[in-house]
């Protein structure tokens, strides 16, 4: 068995944590349905979002919790990021495809009987299954990968650490926004003032080649980690 | 033939102070060393590096002829039970699978058995059981690794005494078996000295003595008695330590005794006892070897006696 395949298998071997996403859509349903749901226009997809973030903490913790014993067991650094990457993908294609089903039936059933719209995200999540597949598992992914990369920097190098990582994403996302609006650039008038033109494929595209990025990221700063 | 861990000038850094200074050391394959030294003396460092976990400064750490960093064919040869090892939100069951993907020799019927030994029931989650069982089971997963090379860092803090004996027996008993390399770091020195083959003590980072057990064991003899009769036994002897209190004196001379000189004893009434390993540590972490070692040449008592620094 490929060492890859062992650490994803290790990584589910106390399955509770993994149990609780599908616990997640009915809880997130519900609360939705008892409160955006009841308001006009019946928009609850917001309370999708847990789901979605509950992939970031997911990656997060296969870091924290379980790095040090798959380290004991005799998987490298390199081998178990790569197996939970896997395993994160793998949960990311099941959940995305799942998605895309429940948004069938979302839309057969008229929002579930009650108008709700709970799992059709406007512009995002849209349009047909395949698209909603897609769009969904990579930036279920994406979070994965973000949260494995903030679990292995807080490991590495601890709370200061993690403060400093995050101010350092604020300055990126501060100074490409300057750069992206700045006259001097052209860049906002070249694409026309704004980035309505850009599909959701297209954004999925954006969020997959942020998801390699975050991924390489991750993979640089587990080489020197200790346990 | 390669040693089954190879150590050469390791030396790690931190910010105010050195863990490791300058380690160097051989240990040949299927043979059980002891790694000895006092709290804070750089064991678990050097452990944490032979198994990957920690990346020295300077220098090199070899295990089974290749480094172990990152490197796939000597970890899966390889187990490291630490004491201080934290495991995700799992049953020890589930521990024990997954340890039994990892290791191809993995025994399943070693672990059931020793878990019963030790009564840790494995459908208990790990975050439950006491600091004891915790304890428990890395040494259970430890032995059914069957690992070429097995490090054992303290690793039975918690333990009763039935247990640690336990503990003892499973592995000399699994390694009469399956002989592999077991370096075991442990401050209970004589309960595990019957184990040992050799004995490395490590002192503020340094390596203080890298012996052969059994050279260890009749290097010292503790004499005391009447201080005339200790004084004509002692004299011309390396002595490590000294003591005098009014007539009565008591030393530890270095050095095989002949039967001419337990003769000598007998008649002026001295008593001799020999220093255990757990003495012998101490004094070697107390530096207080040097005059032996001066002395080699006249004692005789060398062999498989090496000092690697002063």
């Amino acid at each position: 068995m490929n060492t890859w395949v062992r650490v994803a298998r290790y990584n589910l071997v106390g399955p509770a944590n993994y149990l609780v996403l599908p616990c997640i859509l009915p809880f997130s349903f519900a609360i939705g349905a008892v409160t955006a749901g009841r308001s006009p226009g019946h928009d609850a997809a917001a309370y999708l979002s847990s789901f979605f973030v509950f992939f970031a903490v997911q990656g997060w913790q296969t870091i924290t919790r379980s790095l040090p014993f798959g380290l004991t067991l005799g998987a490298s650094r390199r081998s178990f990021y790569s197996g939970t990457a896997l395993l994160g993908m793998t949960l990311a294609l099941v959940s995305g495809l799942v998605l895309a089903a429940l948004q069938a039936i979302e839309r057969a059933t008229d929002g579930w009987g009650l108008s709700l719209i709970f799992l059709r995200v406007p512009y995002l999540l849209n349009g047909p299954w395949y698209a909603t597949w897609l769009t969904s598992a990579v930036c279920l992914f994406a979070l994965f990968a973000y949260g494995m990369w903030y679990g292995i920097v807080h490991r590495r190098w601890g709370m200061l650490g993690t403060v400093a990582f995050t101010a350092a994403q604020a300055l990126v996302v501060v100074a490409v926004s300057v750069v992206v609006t700045s006259e001097h650039w052209h860049l906002w008038s070249t694409a026309g003032g704004s980035f309505t033109d850009l599909t959701a494929l297209g954004l999925t595209g954006v969020i997959a080649a942020l998801a390699v990025v975050l991924l390489a990221g991750g993979h640089i700063t587990i080489r020197r980690v200790t346990v | 033939m390669t040693p089954a861990i190879s150590v050469a000038g390791l030396t790690r850094r931190y910010r105010d102070h050195t863990a490791l200074d300058d380690v160097s050391f051989t240990i040949p394959g299927k043979t059980i060393t002891g790694l000895l030294g006092r709290n804070g003396a750089g064991k678990t460092t050097l452990l944490r590096i032979l198994a990957g976990q920690e990346f020295p400064s300077s220098g090199s750490a070899r295990i089974l002829g290749a480094p172990p960093a990152e490197n796939e064919d000597v970890l899966r040869r390889m187990v490291f039970v630490r004491e201080d090892q934290s495991y995700p939100d799992i049953r020890v069951g589930q521990a024990l699978r997954a340890a039994s993907w990892f290791y191809p020799n993995w025994d399943a019927a070693l672990a059931s058995s020793l878990l019963d030994d030790f009564g840790v029931r494995a459908d208990k989650a790990v975050k439950k059981l006491s600091r004891g069982q915790r304890s428990a089971l890395g040494i259970t997963i430890g032995l059914a690794a069957r690992a070429d090379v097995t490090l054992f860092d303290e690793p039975y803090a918690g333990l009763d005494a039935v247990a640690r004996q336990i503990f003892y027996d499973r592995l000399l008993a699994d390694f009469a078996e399956f002989p592999r390399t077991v370096l075991l770091s442990t401050h209970l020195i004589d309960e595990a000295a019957a184990l040992f083959e050799g004995v490395i003590v490590i002192d503020r980072g340094r390596i203080v003595l890298d012996a052969a057990a059994d050279v260890l064991r009749g290097v010292a003899t503790r004499v005391s008695g009447p201080s005339l009769a200790v004084d004509a036994l002692a004299e011309g002897r390396p002595v490590w330590e000294q003591r005098r209190l009014g007539s009565q004196a008591s030393v530890v001379i270095v050095g095989p005794l002949s039967q001419h000189d337990r003769e000598q004893a007998r008649s002026s009434g001295l008593d001799l006892t020999p220093l255990s390993l757990q003495q012998i540590v101490v004094q070697a972490a107390t530096g207080v070897l040097a005059p032996a070692l001066e002395a080699e040449a006249e004692t005789g008592f060398e062999t498989g006696f090496e000092r690697t620094s002063a």
